[in-house]
């Protein structure tokens, strides 16, 4: 019987060797190891009819057999179907660039959600709250608390949709509205930004609308200074804008701030050289800001004695218009698909 | 406003070498917007003075000319089109090779010798527009070439150097003004400049002048709250005619047309102090008393450029016994105004009340270069200056004149210059920079504070023309300082934080996870609209008109209303994208008004509420193909209230609004409060709104949810490790039964029914009317063993048992 299994390991093995396709291996497999007619198995099952002295020494035999034949087969399995794989592989064959069919339609987000948000997180990782305030509000809140007593000119600046029958009712016309609102609610310090809607009452082109977005932003801490306002708003810009990016502040007045100051960065278009963008100055207005008036600080319930503080305010739609190079604002609230469908 | 640098520069002594360009850059950064620099002899190389000798029509071409022009050396000949050359005409003729502006384009093109219909041009005749001379010499009318006659300029001569064109003009933003009166003039820029380049700012110097004692010069001022001062002189013997040269040159270079030497002496003291100044007729007043008084109601005005204005009794006039004269600070009268026959004239130089003359400006829609100064609140101390300088620039220009009635001075002002104390320590802490106290003190000296130091205290004097406004506080100190020591050299600092983390807007989460929701899993897409609607949209909607806010100005009279929904304008955007889409899936996250309902305070200490303004989701679906787009509707709401993790109830609802489905609403409740709707929308409104298709409509009131909202607590259920056994029933009933009352039986029908899965719902007329057929899968399972097959059918019997009993279920076997 040793002889038997010696016999059909050099036979099998060479059998194995030969063997030149997945299917013709897998017709030596059941020759070989099937489990009603394999010749191994034949072989094996005699075993049980030996003595126990017998079956020592040959079945010590066959199991070193059964496992040379077994990794043979299993290493011909393995190199067979490398071989095949290289073949099949080339059938299988997509073309990676055609689209699903049919094309899935996904949804849009509105391009100024899609800043508002980017904008929103940044500010919430640096710790501001994030504030809401009535679109429809009184004249107190949008104009007198911000220190724009009655017939102050800063009025004229901004033309104002009023409610008929509510001469103190207005559309706000800034964020800046809910400064007051908020230091009375929240007290100093605080942190928060208040991204929102605002109206102006002018006509509309190209350039104009009569209904906007803002994020407007306030800090108030003990010895806020013009330097961190600074610097917080580079981080900002960086942050938008990328590390390169430069800001500079020039003065401008605003009622509600003083010092104020508008801020400009390096032309994300042309990086500072000078293009029709920029109107060849190599700057952008993005931002007014300034340290918070004392009247408002006041107004707001704030001792400006303990507490100093920074606003600023981004006007969301330029911000939209620059990051996509839309020239023609009134297409952000048009509802059309086509544009729409770019975002 | 254009500021010319050569007149800056009289007042100062810049250092060699500065530009126009530097100084603009230096304004920008510290004081105010300049939109741009021109250098008024830019570019006007080969471009010379010629003389229009003989013209005759162009063979080819009726409005064409062809002329025989000499510039000197030698005689062109060119084709013109101006409609005003004429022989004898002197023009700024461009020679081959120089470079113009074709119709005045910011373009600039070399002009080639070229025939034009068939006869040469040896050059062009230019028009002010294509040489960048239109501020100079602006266009009366469209094909208007530039006359330079009646001037004595050497033919032949470059134009740049006929004109003395060496200056350059700043255009300044007045917007970036309208905080500082004393820079409306080009006295108050140079002190501006010479702060910035630490240079000194010459004196004003006038000359003095004697009073006369001819005729008794009187005012009298009956509202000095509106005109705090008020100062005039006669002066006779004045020859009314064009202005000296020079006069013209200064006015023209910053944009102002010569009238006559008079009106050109109020003008250019204005550009130069900021003052504006008017200047009588003497003759064409009827009594030597000026009134300053308010107008009486409905007081008919002529203005000197002959406008009718009708007056009411809040518009400040200057008049005589008989009638208003001028619209104080505003515009003169027709009837009183200087002419060609002018022998007496008496000077205005007055201080008006900023607020009155801005309201009177705008009420009229006469916004001239005098209300544009008085309603920035001018410094009252300007009148006497201009007055003089006004007065010196009369006898010198027209040597006959004389000064020959007393001056007046009707004055009740006061200034509040200070004292401000400003201490070292105080700007430090604003600014986050140490600026040496002599730095700071040079600062505020060069801009004419005064100065009086106490060891790091400065208690500083406002200068006249910064008080009022501008300058009250030690606040507004550090802002000048600031600025002029520049904004770019305080160094940035980031400010030190708590790290706690700010408190959640539990609204605006809300909002921007809905939103996700909806672009990403549905596939919808965010529009943004107007806050406006139209009385024809609330119509069209069926909605009450009196429950809308409107507006008192609107922009456009279609859109006077607040919206209450979103709905109306999300109708308009499916109307305008139906034609190119088969299927629109749309939605709108915003604030709504509701008239009647209270929101939040406002004001500080008052009981008024303002309306309340919700923030709403709406969104509509529609499909041509699809009939039942209610489902669609539901969808959404499910997959919303899934993703937040909310429980969510919903029900049908009775009250219904005209532009509701009737029989396809329902509410959506949370935590058993209402939230929101989804319906159909009436196909009788869709057809309202133009739309043919069934439109399905979600609306939920995200404030609101905001407010009550409370997410699922989701206990941890054993997995059972015993397999699940799933059959199915099918079964019809009325169409009344609803899906939720089925589940909520049959959930307790067996303690072995463990899911309950509505897979299939049918009706049709086969059915029977009333009925519909419903098929639901049902999985049995128990947690500690394998389920037998009679257990199972067993559980199962007894469900149908309980359809049949509970809702006279027919079951199908």
């Amino acid at each position: 019987m040793l002889e038997q299994f010696k016999k059909i390991k050099s036979s099998a093995l060479s059998a194995i060797h030969l063997v030149k396709n997945l299917a013709d291996l897998e017709v030596l497999e059941n020759k070989l190891l099937g489990r009603k007619n394999g010749e191994l198995t034949g072989l094996l099952k005699g075993l049980k009819d030996l003595s126990s002295e017998e079956k020592r020494i040959v079945g010590q035999a066959a199991n070193d057999v059964k496992q040379a034949i077994e990794s043979a087969w299993a290493e011909k399995k393995l190199e067979l179907s490398r071989v095949e794989w290289v073949k099949s592989s080339e059938k299988e064959s997509v073309d990676v660039t055609q689209s699903a069919l049919p094309l899935s339609k996904c949804g849009h987000f509105h391009p100024i959600t899609l800043v508002k948000n980017k904008l929103e997180d940044l500010f919430i990782s640096m710790g501001f709250m994030v504030l809401d305030g009535p679109e429809l509000e009184s004249d107190y809140y949008n104009f007198t608390a911000v220190n724009i007593p009655a017939n102050h000119p800063a009025r004229d600046m901004q033309d104002t949709f009023y409610i008929k029958k509510h001469p103190n009712w207005l559309l706000r016309t800034q964020t800046s509205s809910v400064q007051v609102r908020a230091m009375q609610k929240y007290e100093a310090p605080m942190r928060a930004i208040v991204p929102g809607r605002c109206f102006r009452n002018e006509s509309t082109d190209a350039r104009h609308e009569h209904t906007l977005y803002q994020i407007e932003g306030v800090v108030i801490d003990h010895g806020i200074n013009f330097s961190n306002m600074k610097a917080v708003l580079e981080e900002v810009v960086k942050n938008l804008y990328g590390a390169e990016t430069k800001l500079r502040l020039r003065p401008k007045y605003y009622p509600f701030v003083e010092p104020g100051v508008n801020g400009e960065i390096t032309c994300v278009l042309c990086a500072g050289k000078g293009c029709r963008v920029c109107k060849q100055s190599g700057w952008l207005e993005i931002f007014g800001a300034g340290l918070i008036h004392p009247n408002v600080l006041k107004e707001g319930g704030i001792d400006s004695k303990k507490y100093q503080g920074f606003a600023f305010g981004f006007g969301l739609d330029r911000l939209v218009m620059l990051k996509y190079g839309i020239d023609e604002i009134r297409v952000l609230k048009s509802g059309e698909m086509k544009f729409l469908e770019q975002f | 406003m254009l500021i010319s640098f050569n007149w800056l520069s009289q007042y100062l002594q810049l250092p060699g070498g500065v530009t126009p360009e530097q100084v603009a850059e230096k304004l920008k950064l510290s004081t105010v917007e300049v939109e741009k620099v021109e250098r008024l002899g830019a570019n006007l190389e080969k471009i010379v003075i010629g003389k229009v000798l003989k013209m005759e029509k162009h063979p080819n071409a009726d409005k064409l000319l062809v002329c025989e022009v000499d510039i000197g050396q030698e005689k062109l000949q060119v084709v013109c089109g101006g409609s005003n050359v004429r022989e004898e005409m002197l023009v700024a003729l461009a020679k081959i090779g120089a470079k113009v502006r074709w119709h005045g384009e910011e373009e600039l093109v070399e002009l080639k010798s070229v025939a034009i219909r068939g006869v040469e041009s040896q050059g062009m005749i230019c028009a002010s527009t294509e040489i960048g001379l239109c501020k100079m010499f602006p266009l009366k009318e469209e094909k208007e070439i530039l006359d330079l006659s009646g001037r004595r300029l050497k033919i032949g001569a470059p134009l740049a150097d006929a004109l003395n064109l060496d200056d350059a003009i700043l255009e300044i933003d007045n917007k970036s003004l309208s905080h500082r009166p004393d820079l409306w003039g080009h006295y108050g820029i140079a002190r501006e400049v010479g702060a910035l380049f630490k240079t000194k700012l010459k004196g004003y110097s006038v000359g003095k002048f004697k009073k006369g004692n001819d005729f008794d010069l009187r005012v009298k001022v009956a509202e000095s709250k509106l005109c705090p001062r008020y100062m005039a002189v006669g002066i006779d013997g004045v020859t009314v005619g064009e202005s000296p040269s020079w006069l013209k040159q200064w006015l023209l270079a910053v944009g102002l047309r010569p009238i006559n030497n008079i009106v050109d002496i109020t003008n250019y003291v204005m550009l130069d102090l900021g003052q504006p100044m008017h200047a009588f007729d003497a003759a064409n007043l009827s009594s030597r008393q000026i009134i300053v008084r308010l107008a009486k109601d409905k007081e008919e005005f002529v203005t000197l450029d002959g406008e009718n204005c009708k007056l009411d009794s809040s518009m400040l006039v200057i008049a005589d016994e008989k009638q208003a004269v001028a619209l104080a600070g505003v515009m003169g009268g027709e009837a009183s105004g200087v002419s060609i026959n002018t022998k007496t004239i008496i000077f205005e130089s007055a201080n008006f009340d900023a607020v009155s003359i801005r309201q009177t400006s705008m009420k009229l829609g006469l916004r001239t270069e005098s209300s544009a100064r008085f309603e920035k609140g001018l410094d009252p101390s300007l009148c006497e200056l201009a007055l003089a300088k006004a007065v010196e620039l009369v006898l010198e220009i027209c040597p006959d004149a004389k000064v020959v009635s007393n001056v007046v001075d009707e004055a009740r002002w006061h200034l509040n210059r200070g004292i401000i104390e400003l201490s070292m320590e105080f700007l430090q802490k604003k600014l986050g920079v140490d600026i040496k106290q002599k730095e700071v003190e040079e600062i505020l000296k060069n801009l004419g504070f005064g100065l009086k130091a106490k060891k790091n205290i400065l208690n500083v004097t406002v200068p006249s023309w910064r008080s009022g406004k501008d300058i009250v506080m030690a606040e507004d100190l550090v802002e000048e300082i600031a600025r002029i020591y520049g904004f770019f050299n305080i160094p940035s600092q980031l400010p030190i934080f708590p790290i706690a983390p700010p408190e959640e807007n539990k609204l605006r989460n809300l909002e921007r996870r809905t939103a996700e929701t909806l672009v990403k899993e549905l596939g919808y897409t965010e529009v943004y609209n107007y806050s406006f609607v139209s009385t024809e949209q609330v119509k069209n909607l069926g909605d009450d008109l009196s429950k809308y806010i409107e507006l008192d100005n609107p922009l456009s009279k279609e859109k006077p209303f607040l919206r209450r929904h979103l709905l109306p304008n999300l109708l308009e955007n499916i109307k305008k994208n139906l034609e190119s889409y088969d299927e629109l899936k749309i939605f709108e996250i915003g604030k709504v008004f509701a008239a009647g309902e209270t929101g939040v305070r406002a004001e500080t200490n008052s009981d008024e509420l303002l309306p309340r303004q919700d923030t709403w989701l709406e969104t509509v679906f529609v499909n041509k193909k699809d009939n039942t787009p209610f489902w669609q509707a539901r969808r959404v709401a499910e997959t919303i209230f899934k993703s937040l993790n909310l429980e969510w109830q919903i029900a049908s609802l009775d009250k219904v609004c005209v532009w509701e489905h009737p029989t396809r609403l329902a509410i959506l409740s949370h935590n058993g409060k209402v939230v929101g709707v989804i319906h159909e929308l009436n196909p009788l409104t869709a057809n309202a709104f133009g739309i043919e298709s069934r439109i399905g409509v979600l609306k939920i009131n995200l404030s609101k949810l905001a407010e009550v909202m409370k997410e699922k607590i989701d206990v941890y259920k054993k997995v059972s490790v015993y397999p699940e056994m799933t059959r199915d029933v099918a079964f019809l009933v009325k169409k009344e039964i609803s899906h939720v009352e089925i589940i909520k039986t049959l959930s307790h029908a067996d303690q072995l029914l463990k899911k309950v899965e509505l897979f299939d719902v049918y009706a049709g007329d086969k059915l029977g009317i009333g009925k519909k057929s419903m098929a639901y899968h049902l999985v049995y399972n128990h947690p500690d063993r394998t389920l037998t097959t009679e257990e199972v059918n067993k559980a199962h019997d007894k469900a149908k048992v309980v359809l049949k009993s509970k809702f006279g279920a027919e079951v199908r076997e």
